[in-house]
C-alpha cells in the first residue's frame, strides 16, 4: 500500500481548508484493460479496470458503467473523441467500498462530450476528470448528481480546459447530503491563452438534510484569454423556507417536502440521460422505478 | 485598422519621489536573534514583548513558506532591512516633524486631509511613527488614538495590550506572521469606549521611504459595546529596483452592537511584496466593514478575516483590485461563521491588464454552531487585453444544514452588446466603453471615503481611443 496524493486542486488555496488535495492508501493499479468498441455499452465494474473509448468519424457513442461491489476499486478511463464524433459516458458510483475514479478526455473540433456521474450512498470515492477541449467549437457536459448518507465521503475533482477557439463546456452539480455525509466538489473552468470566444459555466446546487453533514465545494475559474465569457455559481443549504410554508399549506408534511425536494435534484441528474435503458436502471437502484404506477 | 483602447497604468508620479536615508540608522538586515534583540533594545520594549519577538522568531524559523498563491522566490527576506532608527521623536505638532518627512506627506496630501475631515491621524515613516495627533474633543470622550509602542508603556493600556497583541494572529499562523512578531515596529493603538460614535474618520498614513527595507506596522483596534469607528489606512512607497517588504498586521476587536469600518487604499511601489494580514473579531450584534483597494506592489497576499463570533454578527467586503504590468495580486477575504445567525457579505472587482495577474480567492466557512447563518459572495473580473490572467479561487466549507450560502463568480471582457446598446442610444463608442469601465468600478468606488474615491478615479485614468477587444 502506498499514501497517494489524489484530485490536486488545479490551483492550490490556504491549506488549512484541506481541499488542496486527498491522501488515499493505494494497492497497486492491477487493472484489466478494456476497449469500448460498441455503439452502445452497458457494462457492470466491480474489479479494477482501464477503459478506452474511441469515437472518430462522426461516430456516436454511449457507454454506462455501474461500478459497485464490496471490494476497493481503481478505475481509469480514457476517452479520445475525433473531429465531430460524440461520446457520453454515464459512471453510477454504487459502491461500498473504495473507490477511486480518474477519467481524461480529449476532444477535437466540434466533438462534444457528455459526462453524467451519479454518486449514490458511495461510502468513500474519489473522482477525477480532466477533459481537454483541444478542437475548435469542440463541447463539454457534465452533470453531476450525488445521494449521500451516513458516513460516505465524496471527492470530486474536475477540469474542463479550454484549448481551442470557441470551446464551450458547462458543469452542473447537484446533491443531497444526509447524516454524516462529507462532500468535496472541486470544479475548474481553465481558459489557456488562445481559446477565444470560448465560454464555461459551472454551477452547484447542494441541499444538506444531515445535521453534521460537511459541503465544501470549490468552483474555479482561471483565465489566461481575454474574449471568454466564464461564470460560476453556488447555493448551499436547506430546503427554501417559503417553498416548505407552501407544501405545507398544500397538506404535505414537512419531512415529505423535504423527501421530494431532494429526490428532485437527483431526479434532474438521471433524467439528462438519453438512454432510456440506462435512465431506468438508475430508477430502480433509487427506489423510484414503479413511480408511474 | 480598429485600434485598441487602452486603460492607462496606474499614474504613481504623485509617489515616486523620495528622500535619501543615512544608512547608519539602519539596523542591519537579516533576521537574527541579535538583530531582534538590538531593536527590542532599541524600542525599549517590556521584558513580555522581547521574549514574544525571539518565540516569534523561533517559529518563523520552524515555519514552512507558504504552498499556495504567487511565488516569493526573489524576495531574499535576510537582505530586508528590519528596522530603521527613528529620525525624531513622536510628534503631536506638525511643525515639529523633521522638513524632509513633512514635505513627503504633504505631498501625500495627509495634513489637508486631517484638517479637512478627520479626526485624527497618524504618520508612519519607515519604522516608526512621527506624528499622531488627535481633535481636543475626540481625545475627551474617551477615544484613544496613539501610537502602539507609547501605548504599550502607558500603564493604562499596557495590560489591555499585552491580552490582545497577536492574539487574533498568532505567530503561528503563517511564516510572515512570525516574521511580524519578530520584528514588528510601529503602528496603531486604538480604543474606542463604550457607547462613543466617532462622525468622523481617523487615518493612518504609512510610507516606507528606504531602499530594500521592510515595514512591520501592527494596527490594533479595540472598540467597545456600542461603539462606532471609521478608520482609514493608506499605504506608498517610492520605486526602488531592491526589494521591499511590508508584512504588517491589523487585529481588529469589534465589540457587542459595536461597528468598524476599516478602509485601506494600498499603493505600494511595484517592487514590494505586500505580505499583509488582517483580522477582525466580532461579537454578538457587531459589525465590521472592510473597504479595500489594491492598486499597488508587485506581489500581494491579502485577504482579511472577519470572524464572526457573536450571534448576529456580520461582516461586509468591498474590494476592487488593480493589476497591471509586473504585478501578481492575489487579494481577497475570509468569512468565518462561528455563532448563530451570523451573516457575510463579499462583492469584489478585479480588472488586469497589461499582463497583470489578478486572482481572488476566498474562504467562507460556517461551522456546526452557526445556525441560521447567511453568506453572499460576489466577484466579478474584467480582463484588458490577452496578455493578462485572472483567476477566481473561491472555497465554502459548511458544516450545518441551516445555513444559506451562494456564490457567483463572472469573468470576461467588456461586451459588445453592451457597447452596441449604448451606442444605438446616441453615445460614442468611446464614451460607451469609458461609461462601462468606470461601471464596472462604480460599486466600490462609492464605498471609499470620497478623496480616496476621486484618488482611485485619478489612479484608472482611462485614456479611450477606439475599442477594447
Amino acid at each position: 500500500m502506498n499514501t497517494v496524493k489524489l484530485n490536486t486542486l488545479p490551483a492550490p488555496t490556504f491549506s488549512w481548508l484541506g481541499v488542496n488535495d486527498t491522501q488515499r492508501e493505494l494497492d497497486e493499479h492491477n487493472a484489466q484493460s478494456i476497449t469500448l468498441t460498441e455503439k452502445r455499452t452497458s457494462i457492470d465494474v466491480s474489479a479494477d479496470s482501464a477503459f478506452d473509448i474511441n469515437a472518430q468519424d462522426g461516430e456516436n457513442k454511449f457507454a454506462a458503467m455501474f461500478i459497485g461491489g464490496e471490494n476497493s476499486l481503481q478505475i481509469k478511463t480514457n476517452v479520445d473523441i475525433g473531429s465531430s464524433s460524440q461520446v457520453t459516458l454515464v459512471q453510477v458510483f454504487e459502491s461500498k467500498a473504495q473507490t477511486v475514479s480518474e477519467v481524461t478526455a480529449r476532444a477535437a473540433g466540434n466533438a462534444k462530450f457528455e459526462l453524467i456521474q451519479l454518486y449514490l450512498h458511495t461510502t468513500d470515492t474519489v473522482s477525477q476528470a480532466d477533459v481537454t477541449l483541444d478542437g475548435r467549437k469542440a463541447e463539454f457536459t457534465a452533470n453531476i448528481g450525488y445521494l449521500l448518507d451516513d458516513s460516505d465521503d465524496l471527492d470530486i475533482n474536475l477540469t474542463a480546459k479550454h484549448l481551442g477557439r470557441k470551446t464551450v463546456s458547462g458543469i452542473t452539480a447537484k446533491g443531497v447530503m444526509n447524516g454524516n455525509a462529507r462532500k468535496t466538489f472541486k470544479g475548474t473552468i481553465d481558459f489557456a491563452r488562445g481559446c477565444a470566444g470560448a465560454v464555461g459555466t459551472e454551477s452547484e446546487d447542494v441541499l444538506l438534510i444531515g445535521e453534521k453533514a460537511v459541503n465544501k465545494t470549490v468552483p474555479l475559474i482561471l483565465c489566461a484569454e481575454e474574449d471568454v465569457e466564464g461564470s460560476h455559481g453556488a447555493s448551499i443549504g436547506r430546503v427554501d423556507e417559503q417553498h416548505i410554508f407552501y407544501m405545507m399549506s398544500r397538506g404535505l408534511p414537512e419531512e415529505k417536502i423535504i423527501q421530494l425536494t431532494a429526490q428532485s435534484k437527483i431526479s434532474q441528474t438521471v433524467n439528462s440521460i438519453g438512454d432510456e435503458q440506462t435512465a431506468e436502471r438508475i430508477k430502480l437502484i433509487l427506489g423510484q422505478g414503479d413511480e408511474d404506477e | 485598422m480598429k485600434e485598441k483602447t487602452t486603460v492607462a497604468d496606474i499614474d504613481r508620479s504623485r509617489y515616486d519621489f523620495r528622500f535619501e536615508e543615512d544608512e547608519n540608522d539602519f539596523l542591519g538586515s537579516g533576521l537574527t536573534a541579535q538583530i531582534v534583540n538590538e531593536l527590542s533594545a532599541e524600542k525599549n520594549d517590556p521584558e513580555w514583548m522581547r521574549e514574544f519577538r525571539l518565540h516569534s522568531l523561533d517559529i518563523y524559523n520552524k515555519t514552512k513558506m507558504v504552498e499556495w498563491g504567487p511565488s516569493i522566490d526573489e524576495l531574499d527576506v535576510d537582505k530586508i532591512v528590519t528596522y530603521i532608527r527613528q529620525k525624531s521623536r513622536m510628534n503631536t505638532d506638525w511643525n515639529d516633524v523633521p522638513e524632509d518627512i513633512k514635505q513627503t506627506f504633504e505631498n501625500l496630501g495627509i495634513p489637508q486631509a486631517e484638517q479637512e475631515s478627520l479626526a485624527g491621524v497618524g504618520a508612519q515613516y519607515d519604522s516608526e511613527l512621527v506624528y499622531h495627533n488627535v481633535r481636543k474633543e475626540v481625545a475627551q470622550s474617551g477615544v484613544v488614538y496613539t501610537d502602539l509602542e507609547s501605548a504599550m508603556h502607558d500603564e493604562r493600556y499596557a495590560e489591555m495590550i499585552k491580552s490582545h497583541f497577536m492574539k487574533l494572529v498568532p505567530p503561528t499562523d503563517h511564516k510572515f506572521a512570525a516574521l511580524h512578531g519578530a520584528v514588528w515596529s510601529g503602528g496603531s493603538f486604538v480604543y474606542v469606549p463604550k457607547g462613543v460614535k466617532l462622525e468622523i474618520p481617523l487615518q493612518s498614513y504609512f510610507r516606507l521611504n528606504a531602499k530594500g527595507a521592510g515595514q512591520f506596522e501592527h494596527t490594533l483596534i479595540i472598540l467597545e459595546e456600542d461603539s462606532y469607528l471609521h478608520f482609514i489606512e493608506g499605504c506608498s512607497a517610492p520605486k526602488y529596483y531592491e526589494a521591499g517588504l511590508h508584512a504588517g498586521c491589523v487585529e481588529l476587536y469589534v465589540g457587542k452592537n459595536a461597528a468598524l469600518r476599516y478602509s485601506t487604499i494600498e499603493n505600494w511601489s511595484k517592487n514590494m511584496y505586500n505580505l499583509n494580514t488582517k483580522r477582525a473579531l466580532v461579537a454578538e450584534g457587531g459589525k465590521i466593514e472592510w473597504v479595500s483597494g489594491s492598486f499597488g506592489s508587485h506581489v500581494s497576499y491579502l485577504y482579511p478575516m472577519s470572524i464572526l463570533n457573536g450571534e448576529g454578527a456580520r461582516a461586509e467586503f468591498t474590494g476592487i483590485t488593480f493589476a497591471g504590468e509586473g504585478q501578481n495580486l492575489d487579494t481577497g477575504a475570509k468569512m468565518i461563521h462561528n455563532a448563530p445567525n451570523t451573516s457575510s457579505y463579499m462583492n469584489t472587482k478585479s480588472i488586469s491588464k497589461s499582463g497583470g495577474i489578478s486572482t481572488f480567492r476566498s474562504a467562507v466557512v460556517v461551522k456546526e454552531n452557526a445556525v441560521g447563518s447567511k453568506s453572499s459572495v460576489s466577484c466579478e473580473s474584467l480582463m484588458l487585453d490577452g496578455i493578462s490572467r485572472s483567476d477566481t479561487v473561491p472555497a465554502m466549507d459548511i458544516r450545518t444544514k441551516y445555513a444559506d450560502v451562494g456564490h457567483e463568480a463572472k469573468i470576461g471582457r467588456i461586451s459588445d452588446e453592451t457597447v452596441f446598446y449604448l451606442m444605438s442610444r446616441g453615445i460614442s463608442e468611446q464614451d460607451a466603453r469609458a461609461m462601462i469601465v468606470r461601471g464596472f468600478a462604480d460599486n466600490v468606488s462609492k464605498e471609499l471615503p470620497l478623496e480616496y474615491a476621486m484618488e482611485m478615479n485619478n489612479l484608472i485614468g482611462l485614456e479611450m481611443h477606439g475599442s477594447i477587444g
